[in-house]
């Protein structure tokens, strides 16, 4: 049972979480429409890059993160089942969040800091949009910290037991925050923020997107991990079945500590001041973080099998039909795996090297982030707020009609907005442009697609305001006798676990130890080139 | 139950590594067989003084032959344009486009092809290419580059490789800037 | 459990785990460092030490590319970027106002020109400083200014800039509105006209270029003419020539117009 503190505590992550990413939703379907065909060319472009900048951010380093850091909070309590310590600087770290959010928001707003959510150096933006960003990852941080701890308290106290699924995959995720935030981090604080202070006057934009390349691709397994928490831990018992395999969930988690950040530069394949060898090697290691995802697929479908015959399914596939389908769960989850199917393909292609050529920073490229995160990832996202509502109300949460309709739209839309989205780009669409001339004869053939992400974008406005809905009922419904919070049972229980999926040493040094391999020798040479810092460009002085 | 159950999963395991090994192994036989990797020998330069010595001066941007027969295209992208902003390649020819900026980061794609390129300042980028049939292809600038972005896009004009070399024999360099 | 020592040799998680991350990175490593480069290598016939630094990225010149060494022309030795004005300081002005005075006859007494000669006051230092560069290197002629500028030193011609950037001129309404012509504001993607509003105000600015509210139209088309046919060529990287270039006559005129008026 979650503590009355912990409650609040959690609630406040979600609903920031959440405000941030409906504000997010309308700027994102905003530049959606004013790029399309629909609308006539915006008259001041720099409006849409602003939008821009604020939908990525908010998308990329806010929602996720307090989701995450909520999340976590909860499951340290309900996992470990001791009250969460260190709840004021848990708040602390909350606080961090909300202010960073704020600092770095206003020069976006004013016009100040129309960079983008990635940053590009040499343009330099006012220094508040990167202090604020960096509140929010200090924030973050106390998170990982108060993450670790609550962990060893509770080793203490069960010597030799093994740690709780939940528990040691949320560990995980914070682990491989705490590392992967230091790429970009560091490009903050002694490469771009010196500058945009005025202590110095060039940056060298080649070593910053190499920081940027460590942190920008790692942070979508940490976006992910929620996700993979809720596949391995909620889905099996919401649906009334069991996890096929314990050991296999945490081989993958910790599969995704040593393999998420070594491989980075596939950002970078098109870059010149990286060397192919270099490009090669993160190119086979990126093929290697597809490995765990791969055993997810297959321990989660299994798991779904067991529901479904313990459902009194039979037959090769005819288990399928005993499914729960009426329940969110079982729908959300299927439909996060036929979306990451979908964008795991696409990132395979953007992985091999030879193919990403044809697509690199097209419209294919947003349209596979989009659908990996903000389809795959999010309704996820969305399935935990639905489990844990009444855990956090004490409320009932008995808006099942609304729940199945939010989530079949917002599958809808994504897939309505991001399979256009691919095509566009396979057909040579650059993004972030705030208009496209569509009576061009070169850009003409791409006008409906462009129409028709439009629509689907509206469905997905449709479905988040259908889920803050959802969300403000439960507030608003009758209170219940709350049953105990049990996250999934595994097939055979977990009584004996290696010591090695029991701890983070080894993999925690792996982790650190392949980054260093794999970043090292790239870092350390730009860094010692000498005539490669070029002069900052100040971007929004009028 | 449990053999039978760990059985299944060993057997998932050896196809994810199959599935990995194979994706990994086209990637080296294209890297053998088409020369498909970026030739990024990295090589640096002051882009603040492109304009006024060395081999990106104005002159010698577009498109120049070389003693072996192929071509070297020059590039040069700053806020908000390339310079040539329309380049001639001839048909059926090896063509190295060097390029570079002058200012912030760009980048280009030319549609219909796999030419990709990313321009970060102070670094040169080489990428080696063939174009098969004569066409008009658009060729943005891809990367964010600042508030006028939306309007960098430049052409390139692919033409039958006699008549280039026709033209060639009275101009140093060639581009399709009228 | 507790028993089991985990970095240890006999524990198979650790050798496995380890043993299989060293077997990937050592197989990659040498496919991407030695197979791959040495095979793409053999037709220039370089060394085995040189594919391997090739393939990690040192630093050094591409061998088979010719560099072209015949003298050329260069549009302006100006050097532009961020820096390249300090900000002013008060004896600076007045220096310029002086060496302002030889100035007045066509560019006004307080910087705002009655004949079609630009306006001044408040015009970005930058910009100001760049044209007297560009008009004492000859890189931008005129038979007026070039010898007007030609006794002029880097700090004279500094504080000239200084001076008339500090001067006033009245603020008008920001660009982007319904009235602002289609080339001012969007320009023309696929010509490559970028929006005016990128680099002159109203979106945001380009170091070196020149605020143009209230310029003269016949000077604004005037440039923009020259720009397009060649006849003015100090501008960097083609910046300006790529854009006039691709304007029509009307799209010219609509520019200046809409910028003389503001």
């Amino acid at each position: 049972m979650l503590s009355d503190g912990a409650r609040r505590l959690i609630l406040a992550h979600f609903w920031v979480a959440f405000a941030a990413f409906v504000v997010a939703l309308i700027l994102g379907e905003w530049q959606m429409y004013i790029r399309s065909p629909l609308a006539g060319w915006i008259g001041n472009p720099e409006l849409y890059y602003r939008s821009v900048t604020a939908h990525g951010s908010a998308m990329g380093y806010v929602f996720p993160t307090l989701v995450a850091m909520g999340f976590g909070y909860a499951i340290s309590e309900l996992a470990l089942k001791q009250p969460l310590i260190g709840r004021r600087w848990a708040w602390a770290g909350f606080g961090l969040v909300v202010v960073g959010t704020v600092t770095a928001m206003a020069p976006v707003s004013m016009g100040l800091a129309s960079v983008l959510y990635t940053f590009y150096p040499p343009m330099i933006a006012n220094a508040f949009f990167y202090i604020g960003i960096v509140l929010v990852v200090v924030g973050s941080w106390i998170w990982v910290a108060l993450m670790s701890i609550n962990l060893h308290a509770w080793k203490k106290a069960h010597a030799g037991e093994p740690i709780p699924l939940p528990m040691f995959a949320a560990v995980a995720g914070a682990y491989l925050w705490a590392w992967t935030s230091v790429g970009a981090s560091v490009e903050i604080l002694f490469q771009i923020l010196p500058v945009a202070l005025g202590f110095k006057t060039t940056i060298d934009a080649g070593l910053a997107r190499v920081f940027f390349s460590w942190t920008l691709h790692a942070i979508v397994y940490f976006w992910l991990m929620p996700t993979y928490i809720a596949f391995y831990t909620l889905v099996p018992r919401a649906i009334g079945g069991r996890l096929y395999s314990d050991a296999m969930a945490r081989i993958a988690f910790v599969l995704f500590l040593v393999f998420s950040m070594p491989i980075g530069m596939h950002h970078l394949f098109q870059d010149p001041q990286v060397g192919s060898g270099m490009k090669f090697l993160h190119a086979v290691f990126t093929a290697m973080v597809s490995i765990p995802t791969f055993l997810t697929i297959f321990t989660i479908c299994a798991s779904v099998e067991i529901a479904a015959r313990l459902r009194g399914g039979t037959g090769i596939l005819g288990w399928i039909k005993a499914l729960p389908w009426a329940n969110p769960m079982m729908l959300a989850v299927t439909f996060s795996f036929v979306m990451l199917g979908f964008g795991g393909a696409g990132g395979l292609i953007n992985m091999t090297y030879q193919l990403d050529f044809a697509i690199h920073n097209t419209q294919w490229i947003t349209g596979h982030f989009h659908l990996i995160f903000g389809g795959a990832i999010v309704i996820m996202y969305f399935a935990i707020a639905y489990d844990l509502w009444p855990h956090l109300t004490g409320k009932a949460l008995d808006s099942v009609r609304l729940m199945r309709a939010q989530l079949w739209l917002w599958f809808v839309g994504m897939i309505v907005m991001t399979f256009p989205w691919h095509i566009v780009g396979i057909l040579g669409m650059p993004r972030r442009m705030a208009y496209f001339d569509y009576d061009h004869p070169a850009i003409t053939p791409q006008a409906i697609y462009v129409t028709i992400t439009f629509f689907g974008g509206l469905l997905l406005l449709v479905s988040a305001i259908l889920f803050v809905v959802v969300l403000v009922r439960g507030h608003l419904g009758s209170r219940i006798a709350l049953p105990e919070f049990r996250f999934s049972m595994p097939v055979h229980a977990t009584t004996r676990v290696p010591v090695a999926l029991n701890s983070f040493a080894l993999w925690l040094a792996l982790m650190i130890g392949l980054t260093v391999v794999n970043y090292g020798y790239p870092i350390v040479q730009l860094m010692a080139l000498e005539q490669t810092s070029v002069p900052a460009v100040p971007i929004g002085v009028k | 139950m449990s053999g039978v159950a760990e059985r299944a999963e060993l057997r998932w395991a050896i196809l994810v590594v199959a599935i990995v090994a194979i994706l990994v192994g086209m990637m080296v036989y294209m890297s053998l067989h088409w020369a498909a990797m970026p030739p990024s020998r990295v090589e640096t330069i002051d882009p603040t003084t492109l304009h006024l010595a060395g081999e990106f001066v104005e002159d010698n941007l577009g498109t120049a032959v070389e003693p072996n027969g192929s071509v070297t295209v020059r590039i040069v992208g700053n806020q908000y344009s390339f310079t040539p902003q329309c380049v001639l390649v001839p048909t059926d020819t090896p063509v190295t486009i060097r390029a570079t900026s002058a200012d912030v980061v760009h980048g280009f794609n030319i549609a219909k092809t796999n030419v990709n390129v990313m321009l970060v300042p102070g670094y040169i980028a080489t990428f080696r290419t063939r174009f098969k049939e004569p066409a008009e292809l658009a060729m943005p600038c891809h990367e964010f580059c600042g508030v006028g972005h939306a309007g960098m896009w430049a052409n390139v004009k692919v033409i039958d490789k006699a008549q280039f070399y026709k033209q060639a024999a009275n101009a140093r360099r060639q581009s399709c800037v009228k | 459990m507790s028993d089991e020592r985990l970095f240890s040799l006999k524990n198979v998680w650790f050798t496995a785990s380890v043993g299989a991350v060293l077997g990937v990175l050592v197989v990659a490593a040498g496919v991407g460092f030695l197979w791959i480069p040495l095979a793409q290598s053999e037709k220039t016939a370089a060394g085995l030490w040189d594919a391997i630094c090739t393939a990690a990225g040192v630093p050094a010149a591409f061998r088979q590319v010719q560099r072209p060494t015949t003298p050329v022309a260069i549009p302006s030795n100006v050097i532009v970027s961020a820096q390249l004005m300090k900000p002013a300081d008060s004896q600076s002005i007045g220096r310029g106002a002086t060496l302002a005075m030889q100035c007045t006859v066509c560019h006004g007494a307080r910087g705002m020109s009655r004949a079609d000669s630009p306006n001044l006051a408040g015009q970005h230092d930058a910009a100001i400083y760049k044209q007297l560069r560009d008009y004492k290197s000859g890189h931008r002629k005129s038979a007026i200014m070039q010898p007007l500028v030609a006794g002029l030193g880097d700090q004279e011609m500094r504080d000239l800039a200084a001076y008339y950037s500090y001067l006033p001129r009245e603020e008008r309404a920001t660009a982007g509105d319904s009235e602002t012509p289609l080339i001012v504001r969007n320009g023309s993607p696929m010509r490559n006209i970028a929006a005016c509003t990128a680099c002159h105000g109203g979106s945001d600015g380009k170091t070196g270029s020149p605020r143009l509210d209230g310029e003269p139209e016949a000077y604004i088309r005037a440039q923009l003419q020259a720009f397009a046919s060649g006849a003015r060529r100090n501008d960097i990287q083609g910046q300006m020539r790529n854009v006039a270039r691709q304007m029509t006559n009307e799209e010219i005129d609509a520019a200046a117009r809409y910028y003389a008026s503001r």
